[in-house]
C-alpha cells in the first residue's frame, strides 16, 4: 500500500500542474479579451465592414435670374461582379451590344475574379435602364450624376466643368468646390470572406448631403449676346481671341466674361472642334502626343480675361488723367501742343496721329487720346507720384475675382523707372495688365473712386432655395475724390460725343468710354490689340464694359474695331437693364 | 485526499449500492458533448449552407458529429460495464495493432485530407493516430503493472520511457501528425511519472526540453530570410507565433484571425451564432480553432466556463485514479486523464498564440469522429474503474 500512496501523491501532483498550466492560459483569456479586447474588436471589424459611398448631388451654377448654367443629370455606371454572374455568354454579349464595346475589353473585366469591376461610367440613363432590363444575374446598374452644361460652351471658361470624381478642374467649379460638391454619404455592409453581404446583419447608412446652388451674378442674356458679338467679330476680323467683361461698376458684379474661342462644357476634352474654330495654327498632328495635347487642352481652358495680361495702351490714360487730376497738375482748358512726336530725353516719341494735334485743350488732347499730352502729364507728376498713383489704385495687386489663376501685373521696378519709362506708362505701354484688373480699376474711377472687388458668386442656396451663405468682397477704398470721378465721366463722355470713341455712342444714352490701340510683342510683328471701354449712364454708370480684339486682320483701330462692338452690346442690354 | 473521502461517502449514503458510478463525470461529459454539437453547428453552417461540396447543407457537419457521437457514447456505455481488467489480455495486440493501422495509411487504404494522409477507410474514415492513443495507455499500464517493483529500477524508467518512441516516430513520420506524436509522447510520460517514485529525472527531461525549445527560438530569431526560408514550415510557424502580424498573410494567418476572434468576444461574446470570424475568415473553426468561436460568441465568461468544465473533468478522473481498486485501473484513469489535460492545455494555447500554432483538437468539442470516438471509449474505461471501487473497504 505504500506504493499506492506514492502514485496517489503523483496523480495530485500532475492534475495540479495541468490545472496551473490552465490557470495560466486563463490568464491569457484575460489579456485578451478583457485588456486586448478594444483593439482586437476594431481589427476584426475592419475585416468584416465594407464601405461604400454614396455620391452627393452637386450643387447647380444659376445666374443673376435663376436660369441654371450648370445642372446635373442622371447618368449609370455599369459593372459587373464576377461570383453573381450565371450566364457569362449572355452577359458578354449584351454589355457589347449595348454600350458599344469589344468583344475583348468586355471579356477581360468579366473573367476577372475581383469584388467588382467596373465596364463603363457615366453611361445614359436609357441604355442604363435597357441593360437592367435585361434582368441578367452578375450585372450592376448604379445610379449616378454627371454634370451636365444646358448651354454648352456659354461661360465655359468662367462656369469651368469637373473631372470623373465630379470634383471642379477650372472655374467657379473650383473655387466654389467646398459648397458645391456636398458630402457624400456611406453605406456600411458586413461581408464574409468572400466579400458577399451578410443580409441579416443589415447595413448602417449614412445619407449623402447634396451640394448647395451657387447663384451668380452672370446674366445669361448678356453672356449670350455679348459672346455671339465676340464670335461674329472674331470671324469678320479672323482675330485670334475676343474677349468681353461686363460688370456693375458701382459694386464689381460681373454681367459678362466671354473670351472666344469658349469650349464645349460638356466636352471638355475635345480638341477638334475648337481648333476647328479657332484662328489659330495648331498642328492636328501633335494631338497624340499627350504633352502636347494637355498643353494645348490648357490653352483652350485659359481664360483670357483674368489668366493673361495684355498692354492696355491707350484706355491707360484714364488712369494717368485720374492721379493728375488727383494731384491738380491739370485743369481742362490747360493747353498741349502735338507736333505729332515729344522728345524724353534723347527719345522721341511719337503720337499716333502723323503730323500732330497741334495745339489743344487737355479735353481735345483727351479726345484725341493725343500721346504728348499725357507724357507730359505723366512727366510733371514725376516717378515718385506716378508710381504711388499706380500702386494706390490697386495696379499692383491681383483684383482678387473669384476665379482661380488670376495673372499679376508685369510692371517695371520703381528704381528701374526712368523719364523714357515713364512716359510710356503715361500712355500705356511698356507694362501689362490682366484686362479684369483694367475693368476694375477703371471701374473704380468712374465710379465715385471706391475700389471694387469684381467678382461673380453672389450666394449660395440649399435644395429649397433658401439662403446659406451670402458673399461679401472688399469694397469702398477711396481712390480718388467724388469730384475726379465727375470729371473723368464728364471726359469719357466727351471721348464718345466727338472724339476717338463716337463708334461707341449709343442713341438715347449718355456713354462714356475710351479706346485704345496696342502693338503686341515684338513690336514689329504688325499684329495689334484693339480694345475700347465703355460705360452708361455716363453721369451715374451702372454698367461697364471692355472688349480687348487680339490681332484683328485688316483695320486694327479700336475705335473701328472694338468701340462698335461695344456700341451694339450697349443698344441691346441698356433698355433691358433698365428693366431689371 | 480527505475531500476525496468524503465525497465517495456523501455518495455512499445517497446510494445504498456497495459499488461507485460516477454520475458527475458523466454528465460532465454528455454536456461537453452537447455542447459540442452546439458550437460545431454554429462554427460550420454558414460555411456548410453555402459551399457546393456539402450540397447547402447547414447541418452537413453536425449530423456527422452526432452519429460519431451517438455511436460513442453507446461504446462508453458497453465498455463502463465491462471489467476494464478484461482488456489488460488486449495490451500487447492492440499495440501491435496500432502500429499496423499507421503502416497501413500508405496502402490505398489511406484517405488524404486537407494535404495530409492521415485517415483510414475502414468502413468508416478512422484516424490510426487516435487509436494508437487509447492502445498505448493501455499497453504502458499493462506493462507497468507487469513490471511491479522494476520500475523503480533505472532499466525500468527507460524501458517505460522507450516503448512510445517507435509509435510516436510513425505517427509524426508517416501520418505527419507531429501534434499526435507529442500528445502520445505526453501520455507516457505522465504515467510513467505516477508510476515512478522519481522526481529528478523528470525535472531534468523538463529542462532538457525547456532549454532546447528557447535555444531553437533563439537560432530562428537570429537567422535572416533566406536561412528561414530553408529551415520549412515548422520554424516558420515559430517566427509566426512569435509577431503574428508580421506573417499576417502567411503562416500567422490563421492565428491572427484567431486572435481576432477572440479579441472581439470581450466580456459576454457577441450572442450564440452571431461570430463574424467563422464567415471564412478563421480557418478549420469547427475544428482546431472552435475554442476561437467559443470565445467571439460567449465571451470570456464562456472560454472560462469551458475550461471549469474540462477542470471538472480532469479532477474527477484524478479521484477516480487515486481510489481506483489496482495499479492498472489507476493508469488507465491517469492515462485518459493526460490524453484530455494535454489536448486542452495545447489547444486553448494554439489559440491563445501562447504557443506556436500546431493542429491540436479540444476534446469533445471539435469537429471530428475518431477523436469523439474514441475519447468516450476511454471515458467509459474510465467509469469502468470507477465502478471497480469498493466503498466498503474504504470506509
Amino acid at each position: 500500500m505504500r506504493n499506492r500512496t506514492g502514485n496517489r501523491k503523483k496523480i495530485i501532483v500532475a492534475t495540479l500542474l495541468f490545472l496551473l498550466l490552465l490557470v495560466g492560459l486563463i490568464g491569457r483569456l484575460v489579456f485578451f479579451m478583457v485588456f486586448q479586447s478594444e483593439y482586437y474588436s476594431r481589427k476584426a471589424e475592419d475585416l468584416h465592414v465594407r464601405e461604400r459611398y454614396i455620391k452627393a448631388k452637386r450643387g447647380k451654377i444659376l445666374d443673376r435670374n435663376g436660369v441654371v448654367l450648370a445642372d446635373n443629370v442622371a447618368v449609370c455606371n455599369i459593372s459587373v461582379i464576377h461570383n453573381q454572374i450565371k450566364d457569362k455568354e449572355k452577359v458578354i454579349d449584351v454589355l457589347c451590344e449595348e454600350l458599344g464595346l469589344s468583344r475583348e475589353y468586355v471579356e477581360k473585366r468579366v473573367n476577372k475574379v475581383s469584388s467588382i469591376e467596373k465596364i463603363k461610367s457615366n453611361v445614359s440613363k436609357e441604355i442604363g435602364d435597357k441593360i437592367r432590363e435585361y434582368n441578367l444575374a452578375g450585372i450592376k446598374v448604379d445610379e449616378d450624376y454627371k454634370r451636365y452644361y444646358p448651354f454648352g460652351e456659354l461661360a465655359s471658361k468662367v462656369l469651368g466643368f469637373t473631372g470623373g470624381d465630379n470634383q471642379g478642374i477650372i472655374g467657379l467649379e473650383v473655387i466654389y468646390e467646398e459648397e458645391l460638391q456636398g458630402e457624400s454619404g456611406v453605406i456600411l455592409t458586413t461581408t464574409d470572406a468572400r466579400g458577399i453581404e451578410i443580409e441579416t446583419k443589415g447595413e448602417s447608412r449614412k445619407e449623402p448631403v447634396n451640394g448647395n446652388n451657387l447663384v451668380t451674378s452672370l446674366d445669361y442674356n448678356i453672356q449670350q449676346y455679348a459672346m455671339q458679338l465676340a464670335k461674329v467679330a472674331m470671324e469678320t476680323k479672323e482675330a485670334e481671341r475676343v474677349s468681353i467683361i461686363a460688370l456693375n461698376p458701382g459694386n464689381g458684379e460681373i454681367y459678362c466674361m466671354v473670351d472666344v474661342p469658349e469650349f464645349d462644357l460638356n466636352q471638355p476634352y475635345d480638341l477638334e472642334e475648337w481648333i476647328a474654330e479657332s484662328n489659330l495654327q495648331i498642328q492636328t498632328a501633335n494631338l497624340q502626343n499627350t504633352e502636347e495635347k494637355q498643353k494645348i487642352l490648357n490653352q483652350m481652358w485659359r481664360n483670357g480675361c483674368i489668366n493673361d495680361t495684355y498692354e492696355p495702351g491707350s484706355t491707360f490714360k484714364i488712369i494717368t488723367t485720374a492721379a493728375a487730376l488727383e494731384e491738380n497738375v491739370v485743369s481742362l482748358e490747360q493747353r498741349f501742343y502735338c507736333p505729332g512726336y515729344i522728345m524724353v530725353e534723347d527719345r522721341r516719341i511719337r503720337c499716333h496721329k502723323y503730323g500732330g494735334h497741334g495745339s489743344v485743350s487737355f479735353v481735345e488732347g483727351m479726345q484725341g487720346s493725343c500721346n504728348p499730352t499725357f507724357i507730359s502729364l505723366g512727366l510733371t507728376l514725376g516717378v515718385e507720384k506716378y508710381y504711388h498713383y499706380f500702386s494706390k489704385f490697386g495696379l499692383l495687386n491681383k483684383t482678387g475675382i473669384d476665379l482661380p489663376g488670376e495673372a499679376g501685373t508685369i510692371m517695371h521696378k520703381k528704381e528701374n523707372i526712368g523719364p523714357v519709362e515713364l512716359a510710356t506708362v503715361a500712355f500705356g505701354q511698356s507694362f501689362q495688365i490682366t484686362p479684369i484688373q483694367m475693368a476694375a480699376t477703371v471701374s473704380s474711377l468712374i465710379n465715385g473712386g471706391n475700389r471694387i472687388t469684381p467678382h461673380i458668386g453672389i450666394k449660395t442656396q440649399n435644395e429649397e432655395g433658401n439662403t446659406v451663405k451670402t458673399y461679401t468682397y472688399k469694397t469702398g477704398k477711396k481712390l480718388v475724390e467724388e469730384e475726379t470721378s465727375e470729371t473723368l465721366q464728364y471726359l469719357l463722355e466727351k471721348v464718345v460725343d466727338g472724339g476717338t470713341g463716337s463708334n461707341g455712342y449709343v442713341e438715347g444714352y449718355r456713354v462714356g468710354g475710351k479706346t485704345a490701340t496696342s502693338q503686341t510683342l515684338p513690336r514689329n510683328s504688325g499684329k495689334y490689340i484693339a480694345s475700347y471701354i465703355g460705360f452708361a449712364p455716363a453721369d451715374n454708370p451702372e454698367i461697364l464694359a471692355l472688349v480687348v480684339v487680339h490681332k484683328p486682320e485688316g483695320v486694327y483701330y479700336g475705335g473701328q474695331v472694338a468701340a462698335p462692338i461695344i456700341r451694339q452690346l450697349f443698344e441691346n442690354i441698356l433698355p433691358y437693364l433698365e428693366r431689371m | 485526499m480527505g475531500r476525496n473521502k468524503g465525497n465517495l461517502r456523501s455518495v455512499k449514503t445517497r446510494k445504498k449500492d456497495e459499488y461507485f458510478f460516477d454520475y458527475s463525470l458523466l454528465f460532465v461529459v454528455l454536456f461537453l458533448l452537447g455542447f459540442g454539437l452546439v458550437m460545431v453547428y454554429s462554427a460550420s453552417s454558414y460555411d456548410a449552407s453555402t459551399s457546393k461540396s456539402f450540397n447547402y447543407d447547414a447541418a452537413y457537419f453536425l449530423k456527422k458529429q452526432a452519429f460519431s457521437g451517438v455511436l460513442g457514447i453507446v461504446a462508453m456505455f458497453v465498455v463502463s460495464f465491462i471489467p476494464y481488467r478484461f482488456w489488460e489480455r488486449f495490451a500487447t495486440l492492440g499495440y501491435l495493432v496500432s502500429a499496423v493501422l499507421i503502416v497501413l495509411v500508405l496502402t490505398p487504404l489511406g484517405i488524404e485530407a486537407n494535404g495530409a494522409r492521415r485517415w483510414l477507410n475502414l468502413g468508416i474514415s478512422v484516424q490510426p493516430a487516435e487509436i494508437a492513443k487509447l492502445a498505448m495507455i493501455l499497453f504502458l499500464a499493462s506493462l507497468i503493472c507487469k513490471m511491479g517493483k522494476t520500475i523503480r529500477t533505472p532499466k525500468g524508467f527507460w524501458v517505460v520511457a522507450f516503448v512510445p518512441v517507435p509509435i510516436c516516430l510513425m505517427v509524426w513520420k508517416i501520418t505527419d501528425n507531429l501534434s499526435s506524436a507529442i500528445i502520445i509522447f505526453g501520455i507516457a510520460i505522465l504515467m510513467l511519472f505516477v508510476a515512478s517514485p522519481d522526481y529528478k529525472r523528470f525535472f531534468l527531461i523538463g529542462g532538457l526540453v525547456a532549454a532546447a525549445a528557447v535555444s531553437v527560438v533563439i537560432v530562428l530569431q537570429n537567422m535572416d530570410t533566406a536561412q528561414l526560408q530553408n529551415a520549412g514550415f515548422r520554424s516558420a510557424r515559430i517566427m509566426a507565433w512569435l509577431s503574428p502580424e508580421d506573417y499576417a498573410s502567411g503562416t500567422g494567418f490563421q492565428t491572427l484571425q484567431s486572435l481576432y476572434a477572440i479579441g472581439s468576444g470581450g466580456l459576454f461574446g457577441k450572442g450564440i451564432g452571431q461570430s463574424m470570424q467563422k464567415l471564412g475568415f478563421l480557418p478549420e473553426v469547427q475544428n482546431d480553432m472552435i475554442f476561437a468561436l467559443i470565445c467571439e460568441e460567449l465571451g470570456i465568461f464562456g472560454g472560462i466556463c469551458v475550461i471549469l468544465l474540462f477542470v471538472l473533468l480532469i479532477w474527477r478522473c484524478m479521484v477516480i485514479a487515486s481510489n481506483a481498486s489496482d495499479l492498472f485501473g489507476a493508469l488507465l484513469v491517469v492515462g485518459v486523464l493526460g490524453h484530455v489535460a494535454i489536448q486542452v492545455i495545447l489547444n486553448i494555447a494554439v489559440v491563445t498564440n501562447t504557443i506556436p500554432n500546431t493542429g491540436i483538437s479540444l476534446p469533445f468539442i471539435s469537429y471530428g469522429g475518431s477523436s469523439v470516438m474514441f475519447l468516450l471509449i476511454e471515458m467509459g474505461l474510465v467509469l469502468s474503474v470507477g465502478r471497480g471501487i469498493r466503498l466498503k473497504e474504504k470506509v
